[in-house]
């Protein structure tokens, strides 16, 4: 089971997981799940009425746009990074918070590494689960790497063209 | 025949394995006869990851004065590039450098389509 | 020149402080070459054929002489000496330690110098016209907006693993220097007649496998929504580029699966969406920027210089360099000088540490502090007053850089290929070699006139063969090298995709058949024709039975 790390004010800790990732083809457990597009096709409207927290897992080629309807009901929206260098989930997570205005938890699963940091902060997650052993300390240190950066992004920090103003 | 290399990760140098150790001269390489053991040796040395990257087998072949790799591309690792005979292992010159660049011309000049004429 | 500021001085120290935990990371052991290899490529450290390759940007071609002599520096120090310039404009130093890499960031970081996105699924170095600030023909400098889309995209977090590299390319002129044509995005900007500014916007061009000229997806951007027009193509092609095969995933290959039209729809309706006030950059900023590259410290001088007309007057090779390597400036008085890197018989692009300090006190002296990178594999030192061009000749004489051939046959691109390259199949700069030599007679160069070959040692293009007038790629037939010739390309306003001669030749066969396609032309070239003219009025048969005339 990978562990979940959230992000609070730029510092990374380790975090209960409450919610269960089930696969399409698992029996629905009790409790607060993370499914996929398809299945919250067919189950979602059931299992929120029961009054559970519920998650949508993304495949990377899958949008958030498809979910704009109830993006807003969702608790949690996973995106899938199948390999680290499948980038597609930087632009969903974009598009789902400043575009689509999602405030729930964006989490990072799939093939998710520490170098990734920065981006994934930056782009609006703010839970991953990382893949390999790294740390809640490493990964705060890793997000904090860079002084500045040159763009706004959904992490609101303020970019140089910005900060040259100020100064 | 196979021999094993690599590129050495600290610097880059490319090495060639010798059955002991790792050798930057290609005529330290230990030529392996049997499939089975040189990849024996390769299986150790991909486990080598503070040491090495990327070691393979190349195929090597006997040529005037001794052997060669058969590739033109493991030629040029094993002597320099050919723009600058003063840099890379070819600099330091000697009888097995000798050796691969004369395999180079020959294996070059040797089997040569000539496109032109065979239109 | 713009300066970087404090902030772009401490991304460059963060980097490098990154770098440098990541090489200790892996040198302990800690990380897996598969891991670690494209975090050093990021920062443009290859491993090649006999050592590691760094590639040092140059953003958008542009130097200081600082600058040049910390490149010297680190090539005498770390290197053995030499770099050789890109068709990017980059610089590649072939003989890197890994051990030494974190040092040498440091010591490029100290004078503005980097290597961050030199490699990589990222928005790559970004290059822009040569004569930028030079040329009487641009409407605007376009540096000023090279230097906007290097800092919008350093470290762009969405864009850091886009489905393969991407390439930009900008000119504000209507003659193209900077190959915008085969760019992922190729920006060329306009001035209408009220003074309005806007860019043209070219997508989906590029070499390699599949060559495409790029096809116009804007007609007339207005400058200021440039960043949120850049993200809207970017988000795009982060969307809907292939990444099932890395030989389809360029995003000529999106734009030409979705056709030109559909793709920009997508492009518009993804920038109506777009928030643009909070990507594009407010006027304050871009003022700050343009202010960096306003020109300083022009005199008035006469347009006609006593001194430099005698020179031609009375030395022949003077005048022959000022024929050909020369060029007007827009200030009058002034010149931009053309350093060749293609000296006969040398390495083309390649330049040693002692060259780099000739030129870097060159352009301190003579040129206001600036020299140029072309993608043609030469330098530039882009302002010297025509009074001092006969002693920035005689200073190149003396360093081996002044060989008065720009753009003509010894004028040749050419790859690291397989002397160097993981990459390569065959071979290019021995080709480039023997070309040079056999058209070593500057009188007989100067008689063909204009001709453009480039010469990759495989199929990804980096000499861009698809291009040239005469195209050369290496290809590798049963561990053998061969080389197919194509010819009509052209990078520039008349671009085009090279037409393939017929079946590969050897190696020694190549600059032979160069001989016998001049031979063609020089027999068949009508007034003012250049060597592509008459291809492409003639056409290939003539040429190509002239090639392979002895297999009759």
């Amino acid at each position: 089971m990978p562990r979940l790390i959230r992000f609070r004010d730029g510092v990374a800790a380790w975090a209960e997981d409450a919610f269960t990732a089930v696969d399409d083809d698992q029996p629905m457990p009790q409790g607060d799940v993370i499914i996929s597009l398809a299945r919250f096709q067919r189950e979602g409207r059931d299992l929120l009425a029961q009054g559970r927290n519920l998650g949508v897992r993304l495949a990377s080629d899958e949008e958030p746009e498809d979910l704009v309807v109830d993006l807003q009901r969702l608790s949690v929206l996973a995106l899938t990074f199948p390999k680290f260098r499948d980038g597609r989930a930087y632009s969903a997570a974009r598009v789902a918070r400043e575009r689509l205005a999602f405030r729930g938890e964006l989490r990072a699963v799939g093939d998710v590494l520490l170098e990734m940091a920065v981006p994934l902060v930056r782009c609006g997650f703010d839970a991953a689960q990382p893949a390999d052993l790294t740390t809640p300390e490493q990964w705060t240190h890793a997000a904090r790497r860079f002084r500045h950066v040159y763009q706004r992004a959904a992490d609101g920090r303020e970019p140089a063209f910005a900060e040259r103003l100020g100064g | 025949m196979k021999a094993l290399t690599a590129n050495r990760l600290t610097d880059g140098e490319v090495v060639f394995w010798t059955g002991s150790g790792w050798s930057e001269r290609f005529v330290d390489a230990a030529l392996f006869d049997d499939n089975t053991a040189a990849e024996l040796a390769e299986a150790h040395a991909k486990s080598q990851i503070t040491l090495l990257v990327d070691p393979y087998l190349i195929d090597i072949a006997e040529v005037d004065g001794g052997v060669a790799p058969v590739s033109y591309r493991e030629r040029l690792r094993a002597l320099g590039p050919t723009n600058k005979l003063d840099h890379g292992k070819q600099a330091g010159g000697g009888a097995d450098i000798a050796v691969l660049a004369h395999a180079h011309g020959a294996a070059r000049s040797k089997g040569r389509v000539d496109l032109i004429r065979r239109k | 020149m713009y300066r970087y500021d404090d902030i772009d001085r401490e991304t460059l120290a963060d980097r490098a402080a990154e770098f440098r935990d990541q090489c200790a990371r892996r040198l302990a052991g800690e990380m897996t070459e598969d891991q670690f290899k494209p975090l050093r490529l990021m920062n443009g450290l290859y491993l090649q054929l006999h050592a590691y390759m760094l590639r040092v940007a140059v953003p958008y071609g542009a130097l200081n002489a600082d600058q040049m002599r910390k490149l010297a520096h680190v090539a005498r120090t770390y290197d053995r000496g030499y770099g050789h310039f890109t068709t990017r404009t980059n610089l590649q130093l072939h003989w890197i330690k890994l051990r030494d890499a974190p040092d040498i960031l440091d010591e490029l970081a100290s004078v503005g110098l980097h290597a961050i996105q030199t490699s990589g699924n990222c928005i790559r170095n970004l290059t822009a016209d040569p004569h930028a600030g030079a040329t009487a023909d641009e409407v605007d400098d376009p540096r000023i907006w090279a230097e906007v889309i290097r800092q919008w995209s350093t470290f762009h977090p969405e864009f850091t693993f886009l489905p393969r590299k991407f390439k930009i390319a900008v000119t504000a002129s209507p003659k193209d220097r900077a190959a915008i044509r085969v760019y992922d995005i190729g920006l060329r900007l306009h001035r209408d007649d009220e003074g309005a500014l806007s860019f043209e916007v070219l997508v989906g061009g590029g070499l390699g496998r599949l060559p495409h000229l790029g096809p116009v997806i804007r007609e007339r951007l207005p400058v200021r929504h440039l960043l949120s027009y850049m993200q809207a193509i970017l988000r795009v092609y982060n969307r809907h580029g292939r990444r099932d095969n890395i030989h389809k995933a360029r995003i000529k290959v999106l734009v030409a699966a979705l056709g030109p039209a559909e793709f920009a729809r997508q492009v518009e309706e993804e920038w109506s969406l777009t928030d643009k006030a909070a990507v594009d950059l407010p006027g304050t900023e871009l003022a700050r920027i343009r202010a960096g590259f306003a020109p300083t410290g022009f005199e008035t001088l006469p347009p006609v210089s006593a001194a430099f007309e005698s020179a031609k007057a009375s030395d022949k090779a003077f005048s022959r360099f000022a024929r050909r390597n020369v060029m007007f400036h827009k200030t009058p008085g002034y010149a931009l000088v053309n350093v060749s890197l293609k000296a006969i018989g040398e390495t083309p692009g390649d330049c040693s540490a002692d060259q780099m300090d000739v030129v870097a006190d060159l352009a301190e002296r003579y040129s206001m502090n600036e020299v140029r990178v072309t993608y043609e594999q030469n330098l530039l030192l882009p302002h010297v007053k025509l009074d001092d061009v006969p002693a920035v000749h005689a200073a190149l004489v003396g360093a081996g850089l002044a060989t008065a051939n720009i753009t003509l046959i010894s004028d040749i691109i050419a790859c690291p290929g397989l002397d160097y390259c993981a990459l390569a199949n065959a071979r290019a700069i021995p080709i480039a070699q023997d070309i040079a030599r056999r058209f070593s007679d500057p009188v007989l160069a100067e008689n063909i006139g204009e001709l453009k070959i480039k010469i990759s040692g495989c199929i990804n293009a980096c000499g861009h063969h698809h291009v040239g007038h005469i195209g050369i790629l290496g290809v590798d037939k049963k561990g053998e090298e061969f080389y197919q010739l194509t010819l009509g390309g052209s990078a520039e306003d008349d671009a085009a995709i090279g037409q393939v001669l017929g079946p590969a030749v050897s190696a020694e066969r190549v600059a032979p058949a160069i001989d016998r396609l001049v031979e063609v032309y020089m027999r068949e070239r009508r007034d003012g024709e250049r060597f592509l003219d008459t291809f492409r009025r003639a056409g290939l048969p003539m040429f190509k039975e002239a090639v392979y005339a002895e297999a009759h």
